[in-house]
Order: structure tokens, then C-alpha cells, then sequence
């Protein structure tokens, strides 16, 4: 049966969580400063061996089909992408998490992943397309880690999709994040939040763990960025790839506009664009033959 | 012989008893259902975009993903299995196109799709006789070829019939 969770036992679900990396954490660093370089990320890329193996690995897999393997790392980072670095750091570190059954919203291993590298790529996609005035590989970022919160409350929640299902039908007003909270107390953004803390994550990339279904209520200066990662969200799901139970269930904030101008033209080619990349990226990173 | 798994822009047709065909979780895209009793053969496609014109080549190389492209690609494919090229006497079933809450215009793209659909199927004279559209979650939706029956699922509800 489900049951409120306290914050002791949120306290000690987070700290079950092994920490990310020390290279992870200061790549994440790194590309959040709008004014970083490429050489920064390939410094840092050379400084851990574990990474530099699994980027060159991905660089020459058959996903990216180059005639001739790149063996350095300078042509491997400016080849793939920050983004695809970024993604590979953090599955190295933190791919038990992200990869977890989430039993609670009735959603298999992997989804959350996927769910969330599709977000990824979609707040990217909207910020390129849409000419907004925000770093794209700062989007993907934080598209990458908004939903951490879910692989915490999962297990809390197991059993629970029809109750929350239900009661979402039953009143308007309610979303999956306020299910959550009625169920176990916690929703997803606030145990996100604990984990971007426990983790010390650059406070923009907390700011969209937290924020990411109600931008409205961030600091107003990480505000575009949490309205991109709102939308990118959105379209992961509507593109089929949610998290299970709470799939769609969630508000759209119209306010968006004041930050993002997109139309339905612009929104059906970032779907376009997700579908293609996705499929790309998720070749090349299951290609390193160390995820399933 | 088994399941047709379609995957986002896919389209299929069988006429095998013992097979099914699958599609998971749509959410905005709209599976549509085309059953023809004649020849006992079923088809299935996974519309994600309501119109081709925003990207040719993708049409091309994937005509079951835009509504526009798609129903002719399913009627072609099942005129090859002896269906009537027009799609006369097919029975067709519709669902999926569900939106997230409180969606504003531009990010309707399920209602899109399935007006679309419906736009096309009308010009062959088509309708459905069942629809199972909208909403605010998703759906996986299976159909064996000997029973002809449309079961959709989405976590956290019990199953149900099309
Ligand atoms: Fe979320
Ligand atoms: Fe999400």
C-alpha cells in the first residue's frame, strides 16, 4: 500500500543514490557557462580514461558509420556534439538510475531513459528552431536530467497508477504531479530536487528538475530555459515515449510564448527532427555494448 | 505467424489469422484501423504528422508517418492482399491523438492528425465506425487478424475494446 513519504526516508532514498562522477559533475559544470568552449569539454573529456574510451567507442560505432575511426578526442567531441558527450557521461555514471523499473507508474526498465533523452533532444530542437536566446547543449542537459525525481518515488508509488488515474479524471483541475503528491506526499520534481542537490548540480539545472511542469514559478532568470524543457517534455510524450501512467497527464503552460515562439509548422518539424536524432543517438549509445 | 509490431510512421497489412498487430503508445500520432470482412484482412498505420508538405522526402521514405500519405499507402498495400483499391467495404476504426492538459492550439497535433485523417478518408468515401480519440493518456493498441477485435491499453487503466 502506498504511504507518505517522510523526509527522513526521502533523505536516505536520495542518499542510496550512488554520486555522479567527479568528471560528470564537472562537465555539467562546464556546459552550463553560456560562454564555455568546445576545448574546455575536451580537456575535461581526456582527463578521465573511463569517458575518453566510451566516446571514442560511440564515435565509431556503426550508428555514426565513419569510413575512417577517429582515435582522438579533440575530432571525437567536435564530431559527436556536446550533447552526445553529456548523454554518454551521464549514462556512465548514472545509468542504474535511469534505467530502473518504474514499477509506480507501471512503465518498464529503460523508459525513463528514453523518456528523457527524448525530452532532451526535443528542448534542444525548440530552442535551435525557434530562435530562441538560449544555449541549445544547456537545453539538452537539462532535458536529460528534468525527470531524476521519478527512479526516487517509484517504489513508493507502486500500485498506485489506478488510484492516480482515477482521481485525475475525477477532478479538472488535478495533474499527475499533484496525484503524486496526494499518494506519497512527494511529488517527482521535489525528490528531483533533492537528488540535484545531494548531487550539487548548477543551480539552472535544479531550477528545471524542480520547475520543469510549472515554469511559471522559477527564477525569472532560468526561466526560458525551464519553459524549453517544459515544451521538450511535452513532445516526448506526445511523440510516445512518457513514463507510463503519467503519460500526457500533465498541464501545458501557454506562457511559453513569451519566451519560445513556435507554430504548429515549427512544432511538427521538431517532431520530425526528435524521431531522426533519437533513433541516431540511441543506436550509437547502446552500440558501446555496456547498456542493454 | 506472430506479432506485427509497427513502430511511429509504420503501416502494415495481414491477412493470417494467427497474426496481430501492434502498435505502443500513441500519443499525439492516431493508429487507424482499416478491416476488410470480404477478404478477411486487416491493416494498421501509425500516423504521427497530419500533413506531408512540411518534409517531402521524409513522405517518400516514409509515407505511413504524415495522414496524407499514409491512408494511400495502407490501401495499396492491402489491394495487394485483394482488397478493393478504393477501400470499398473496409470498416474502419480510429484511436489515439490525445493531448496534454490544457493544450493550447498550436500544440494540438492529436486533434490535428485525426482531422486530417478523417479529411482523407472522406474523399474515399470512408468513415469509421468506431473512434477512440483524444484525451489526456496514451495507448497501446492491438489487433488479431482472426478476431478482428481492437484492444487498447494504457497503464494505470483496464483494458478495453474498440
Ligand atoms: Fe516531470
Ligand atoms: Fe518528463
Amino acid at each position: 500500500m502506498v504511504h507518505k513519504i517522510n523526509p527522513a526516508e526521502l533523505q536516505k532514498t536520495v542518499s542510496s543514490v550512488p554520486m555522479i562522477s567527479a568528471s560528470a559533475s564537472r562537465l555539467l559544470q562546464i556546459t552550463s557557462q553560456p560562454d564555455h568552449e568546445v576545448m574546455d569539454v575536451v580537456n575535461l573529456v581526456k582527463t578521465d580514461a573511463n569517458l575518453t574510451a566510451r566516446v571514442l567507442k560511440v564515435v565509431n560505432s556503426a550508428a555514426y558509420g565513419l569510413v575512417n575511426q577517429i582515435s582522438s578526442v579533440d575530432r571525437a567531441v567536435s564530431y559527436l556534439g556536446q550533447q552526445v558527450i553529456v548523454s554518454i557521461a551521464i549514462e556512465s555514471c548514472a545509468g542504474e538510475l535511469f534505467a530502473k523499473e518504474l514499477s509506480g507508474y507501471e512503465a518498464v526498465g529503460g523508459d525513463l531513459w528514453k523518456h528523457d533523452l527524448r525530452a532532451a533532444i526535443a528542448a534542444r530542437e525548440v530552442v535551435i528552431q525557434s530562435g530562441a536566446d538560449l544555449s541549445p547543449d544547456l537545453a539538452f542537459t537539462a532535458g536529460l536530467l528534468h525527470d531524476i525525481g521519478k527512479a526516487l518515488i517509484s517504489d513508493y508509488l507502486r500500485g498506485s497508477a489506478p488510484e492516480a488515474v482515477a482521481l485525475i479524471n475525477s477532478h479538472d483541475s488535478l495533474d499527475y504531479l499533484a496525484a503524486e503528491e496526494h499518494l506519497v506526499g512527494v511529488d517527482h520534481t521535489i525528490a528531483g530536487e533533492a537528488l540535484a542537490k545531494a548531487w550539487q548540480l548548477p543551480p539552472e539545472l535544479t531550477a528545471v528538475i524542480r520547475h520543469h511542469h510549472q515554469p511559471s514559478q522559477a527564477e525569472e532568470a532560468w526561466r526560458p530555459l525551464v519553459y524549453a524543457v517544459h515544451l521538450g517534455d511535452s513532445i516526448a510524450m506526445m511523440g510516445g515515449f512518457g513514463t507510463g501512467s503519467d503519460s500526457m497527464r500533465y498541464k501545458l503552460d501557454p506562457h511559453y510564448a513569451d519566451f519560445i515562439q513556435i507554430n504548429a509548422n515549427i512544432l511538427a518539424n521538431v517532431m520530425l527532427v526528435v524521431d531522426t536524432e533519437f533513433n541516431k543517438l540511441s543506436e550509437g549509445l547502446s552500440d558501446t555494448g555496456e547498456k542493454s | 505467424m506472430g506479432q506485427i509490431i509497427l513502430g511511429v510512421g509504420d503501416f502494415g497489412a495481414s491477412n493470417i489469422p494467427e497474426d496481430t498487430i501492434k502498435t505502443f503508445a500513441l500519443g499525439s500520432c492516431v493508429s487507424v484501423i482499416f478491416l476488410d470482412p470480404k477478404t478477411r484482412c486487416v491493416g494498421m498505420a501509425h500516423i504521427a504528422l497530419p500533413d506531408s508538405t512540411i518534409n517531402k522526402a521524409k513522405a517518400a521514405e516514409k509515407p505511413g508517418y504524415f495522414a496524407d500519405t499514409a491512408i494511400p499507402a495502407l490501401l495499396a498495400q492491402m489491394a495487394e492482399l485483394g482488397c478493393d483499391k478504393r477501400g470499398k467495404g473496409i470498416i474502419v476504426k480510429l484511436c489515439g491523438g490525445a493531448n496534454v492538459m490544457d493544450t493550447n492550439d498550436t500544440f494540438q497535433i492529436g486533434k490535428r492528425n485525426a482531422l486530417s485523417i478523417k479529411k482523407i478518408l472522406w474523399s474515399y468515401g470512408m468513415g469509421a465506425i468506431a473512434e477512440d480519440l483524444g484525451g489526456n493518456y496514451s495507448r497501446t493498441v492491438s489487433i488479431s487478424v482472426a478476431a478482428g477485435q481492437v484492444i487498447l491499453s494504457s497503464p494505470g487503466k483496464p483494458n478495453w475494446q474498440l
